[in-house]
């Protein structure tokens, strides 16, 4: 019987028919880019930890899903996960109002530029810590972490926003205006698409500044239920698996939040501006 | 028959004068063509028209500057919006069922849901200048409103365009187009003058 071995560029043909074709190949590439990377880490966590021998310093990764586990099955778990979540959120949704109200303000007024660019650019400049202590003398414990988030997600949202008011297509809107269109339909048709992948990326920043700043408010002014409170208290107890599994679970849940808010802000196929012409 | 009456018209940009006390009388009725060599100033002068632009001095008086329209040197299209989109969001609402017409006018029926990115440079022209039309009014200016349109085309257009009842005023270069006029006025500048009317 005559085995016929496939040659090289058979394997190469393949391979470039999964990455172009079917989204069932396309979401098995995406599963083979996360898993690889990741069973490859874990390795060398594991390898580290065995190395070190000394639980205290690095956990082996293994003890810290377990850990992990331990935690998802009590409901204190969840609770200061949503209770974290709702906190960074509410201070997300804030910073957004504010940033968006003040980017308007600027571009508008000359008198606002004035007097809020210069104050909006030294709170980007003002390191969270020091947000964080100052704010704690004026805003009570369990209100800190949206506070801090919106201050840190204000700024970022001004200056994309800002920029997008900036850059706004001037023929379109002259066109609109001699074409007689209404400001909402002004809003709608040309202002909303323009600023549109401005407010996508300024959001997109925002997301990873509120949530790492919210955590970091919550371990410094810790509220009665919260993830960096728990954070705190792993820490002050010397349990680095219980340290480490909330920092892992940090880590999913930023992820989650920003491929949603991926998702969310996707590129409709009509905005993009880019197709060939016929 | 009123008139257009445009009486002393100065304007310039920054130190660069292009209309000095220009006066100009024309018939609202049919097609006129304003031709001139390029930078002489009839772009500036179809913004004047259109309120688009303040002038120093002088008036233009025959016509609210409400119930004008322009055709855009640029298509100046929304790369979000389709081809009958485009049309629909001139349109009022009690006459959506015109944007077929307007398709068919411009000869784009088999384009209606592609989007500017979509198009061909001619193909981007007649949609601009269905939209201006679309949107009608008292007056339209059409600045360069064949730029890119193949001949054929371009003939059958103007064919349509002469048969709607509102006066226009085109700056044009193509001789085909200049012909189609009723009257046409040659201008030369910076500062715009009158060659021949």
């Amino acid at each position: 019987m005559q085995i016929r071995i496939p040659s090289a560029a058979h394997f190469l043909t393949t391979d470039i028919i999964m990455q172009n074709s079917r989204p069932v190949h396309r979401f098995r590439n995406k599963c083979v880019r996360i898993l690889i990377p990741l069973i490859f880490w874990l390795g060398i966590w594991q390898i580290a930890a065995m190395t070190a021998g000394f639980q205290l310093l690095l956990p082996t990764p293994v003890a810290v899903i377990r850990v992990l586990l331990g935690l998802a099955a009590t409901a204190s778990f969840w609770q200061s996960i949503v209770l974290s979540l709702g906190r960074v959120l509410c201070g997300l949704i804030l910073g957004c109002v504010l940033g968006c109200a003040l980017a308007v303000l600027t571009w508008r007024f000359r008198w606002a530029d004035l007097l809020f660019s210069p104050v909006i650019r030294v709170i980007r400049a003002t390191p969270v810590v020091s947000f964080i202590l100052l704010v704690y003398l004026w805003v009570a414990r369990a209100d800190i972490p949206e506070v801090i988030s919106a201050l840190m997600v204000m700024p970022v949202i001004w200056n994309s926003l800002r920029t997008g008011l900036e850059t706004a297509d001037r023929q379109l809107l002259e066109m609109a205006k001699a074409y007689r269109f209404s400001p909402l339909k002004t809003l709608r048709l040309i202002w909303l698409p323009s600023l549109r992948p401005h407010l996508a990326s300024g959001l997109s920043t925002g997301l990873g500044l509120a949530w790492k700043s919210g955590i970091a408010a919550e371990v410094i002014c810790p509220p009665r239920y919260a993830i960096g409170t728990e954070l705190s208290k792993a820490k002050t107890a010397l349990q680095s698996p219980k340290l480490y599994a909330w920092t892992v679970t940090i880590v999913i849940l930023s992820l989650t939040l920003e491929s949603v808010l991926k998702w969310v802000l996707r590129p409709r196929q009509k905005d993009s501006g880019d197709r060939e012409k016929t | 028959m009123s008139v257009l009456c445009i009486e002393n018209l100065t304007f310039s940009y920054a130190n660069r004068t292009v209309l000095d006390q220009f006066s100009l009388t024309i018939p609202l009725t049919g097609m006129t063509a304003i031709s001139g060599p390029s930078g002489c100033g009839k772009t500036t002068l179809l913004r004047l028209l259109a309120g688009l632009e303040k002038p120093v001095l002088g008036t233009i008086t025959g016509i609210s500057q409400k119930r004008i329209a322009i055709l855009f040197q640029e298509d100046r299209l929304l790369p979000w919006r389709t081809v009958r989109e485009h049309i629909l969001d001139v349109l009022p609402n009690d006459r959506s069922e015109d944007a077929d017409g307007w398709l068919t006018f411009a000869e784009l029926e088999d384009s209606a849901d592609l989007y500017p990115a979509e198009l061909s440079g001619g193909m981007a022209r007649r949609l601009a200048l269905a939209r201006c039309c679309a949107l009608g009014g008292e007056l339209l200016l059409l600045d360069e409103p064949f730029a890119g349109v193949d001949a054929a085309r371009r003939t059958r257009i103007i064919e349509r365009l002469s048969s709607q009842r509102v006066p226009m005023l085109l700056a044009t270069h193509e001789p085909d187009v200049v012909e189609a006029c009723q009257r046409q006025i040659i201008l030369d500048g910076p500062p715009l003058q009158i060659v021949s009317h």
